[in-house]
C-alpha cells in the first residue's frame, strides 16, 4: 500500500485507555505488515495522559489549552495536511474504536473513489453487537433523517467518530472544521459540497473509561442544536 | 413627560456620556465601540430635552405612557447591542482556537528539534 495513511486520535483525560489504543495499533501494524501513522492530540488533558504520550515516545501535539472534540480532531487534520498524508482516519482514544476495520474504512477510498467514508454500527446487525443506548439511537435517527431531508442521501450513523477522508477533505477540515457537534455537521456539508460518502460496516465496544465527549444526550438542548445547526449548513450557499 | 422623568434622563445621559468618555481615555475599549455608547447618550439627552419627540412617536405607536415606550426603546437597543457582542466573542473564539491550535502545533515542532 503506497497511502500515506494517519491515524488521529484526540484525547482528553484518557489515561486509562490511551496506551492500550496505541499498542493495539502499534501491534496490528506488525502483525498486518500496515505502517499507520499515528497522531495523538492531546487536548489539554488534566490527568497523566501527557505523562503517558512522554514516556512512551507517542507522537502527539498537546494543545497549550483544552478546546474541545472539534478543535483537537482539527489540529489533527492541519497536521495531516502540513505533512502531506493521502488518508486520515479519525479513530478514538478510548478503546471503542478497533484498528482491524481501519483497512476497511479505507478501501473505498483507495479503490473505489470515494472522498469519506463513515465507520458505521447500523448497516447490518451482524457486525456490531454495541449498537448504544435506546435514547442515543432515537438520537440518532432523528439527525439522520434531518440529513436525508437536506441532502436526499442516508447516513445511518450520524455521530460515529471512526471516520476516513481522503487529501482533499483533509484539506478543507484543516482550514474550516466546526467546534461543535462536528460529526454531523460535516457529514451534512460535504455531502451538500458534493463529495462522495460509504458507510462502511465496522464493530464497535462499548467505551471502557472515561466519558462519552457529547454529555449532553440526556437532554433535548443537543437535539435542537444539531438539528438547527444541520438546516443552517443545509442553506448556506457553496459553490 | 413629567419633569421629574425629564430630570432623570438627563443626568443619566450625562453620566453615560462621561462614563464612555473616562472608558475611552483609559483605553479599554476602542472608539468604534464607543460610538454606539456616545450615540445612545445623544437620544437620551435629545429625548430630555425635546420631549416633544417621544411624544409624538408613543402617541403614533400606540402607548399609552411614555415610560413604556422608552423601556420598551432601550429593550431593543440591549438587544441589538448583545447580538453584536455575540457576534464579536464568536470571532474571537475562532481565531483563540486557530491560535491555539498553531502554537501547539510549533511547540511540537520545536520539542522534536531539542
Amino acid at each position: 500500500m503506497k497511502e500515506k495513511v494517519i491515524l488521529i486520535i484526540p484525547a482528553y483525560n484518557e489515561e486509562k485507555n490511551i496506551l492500550k489504543t496505541y499498542k493495539s495499533i502499534i501491534n496490528y501494524n506488525k502483525k498486518s505488515k500496515c505502517n499507520y501513522d499515528i497522531i495523538v492530540i492531546n487536548d489539554g488533558s488534566t490527568d497523566k495522559t501527557e505523562e503517558i504520550l512522554v514516556k512512551n515516545k507517542i507522537k502527539h501535539i498537546t494543545l497549550i489549552h483544552n478546546l474541545g472534540i472539534g478543535g483537537a480532531v482539527q489540529t489533527g487534520y492541519k497536521y495531516a495536511y502540513e505533512n502531506n498524508y493521502d488518508i486520515a482516519v479519525q479513530f478514538d482514544g478510548d478503546g471503542q474504536h478497533d484498528v482491524s476495520y481501519v483497512k476497511d474504512i479505507i478501501k473505498p477510498i483507495i479503490e473505489e473513489n470515494y472522498d469519506f467514508t463513515i465507520g458505521s454500527r447500523y448497516i447490518d446487525n451482524k457486525t456490531s453487537s454495541f449498537k448504544s443506548t435506546f435514547a442515543r439511537r432515537i438520537g440518532i435517527r432523528i439527525i439522520s433523517s434531518f440529513i436525508k431531508l437536506f441532502t436526499k442521501k442516508r447516513v445511518l450513523d450520524t455521530t460515529s467518530g471512526f471516520r476516513a477522508c481522503n487529501k482533499n477533505i483533509i484539506r478543507e477540515f484543516a482550514f474550516n472544521y466546526p467546534t461543535e457537534y462536528p460529526e454531523p455537521i460535516t457529514t451534512t456539508e460535504l455531502l451538500k459540497k458534493k463529495y462522495k460518502l460509504k458507510e462502511v460496516a465496522v464493530s464497535m465496544n462499548e467505551r471502557e473509561n472515561g466519558q462519552s465527549s457529547i454529555k449532553a444526550w440526556k437532554n433535548v438542548y443537543y437535539m435542537i442544536n444539531v438539528c438547527l445547526s444541520i438546516i443552517m449548513v443545509a442553506i448556506r450557499r457553496y459553490k | 413627560m413629567s419633569l421629574k422623568l425629564r430630570i432623570i434622563l438627563l443626568v443619566f445621559s450625562i453620566v453615560l456620556a462621561i462614563i464612555t468618555t473616562v472608558v475611552l481615555r483609559k483605553g479599554r475599549i476602542p472608539i468604534k465601540y464607543s460610538l454606539l455608547w456616545y450615540f445612545s447618550a445623544l437620544v437620551v439627552f435629545l429625548v430630555a430635552i425635546f420631549p416633544f419627540i417621544i411624544e409624538f412617536i408613543a402617541d403614533m405607536l400606540g402607548f399609552t405612557t411614555l415610560s413604556n415606550l422608552i423601556v420598551a426603546m432601550i429593550i431593543v437597543i440591549l438587544l441589538f447591542l448583545t447580538m453584536s457582542l455575540t457576534i464579536i466573542t464568536s470571532g474571537q473564539k475562532k481565531k483563540i482556537t486557530l491560535l491555539i491550535q498553531e502554537v501547539s502545533i510549533l511547540k511540537e515542532k520545536i520539542n522534536k528539534k531539542q
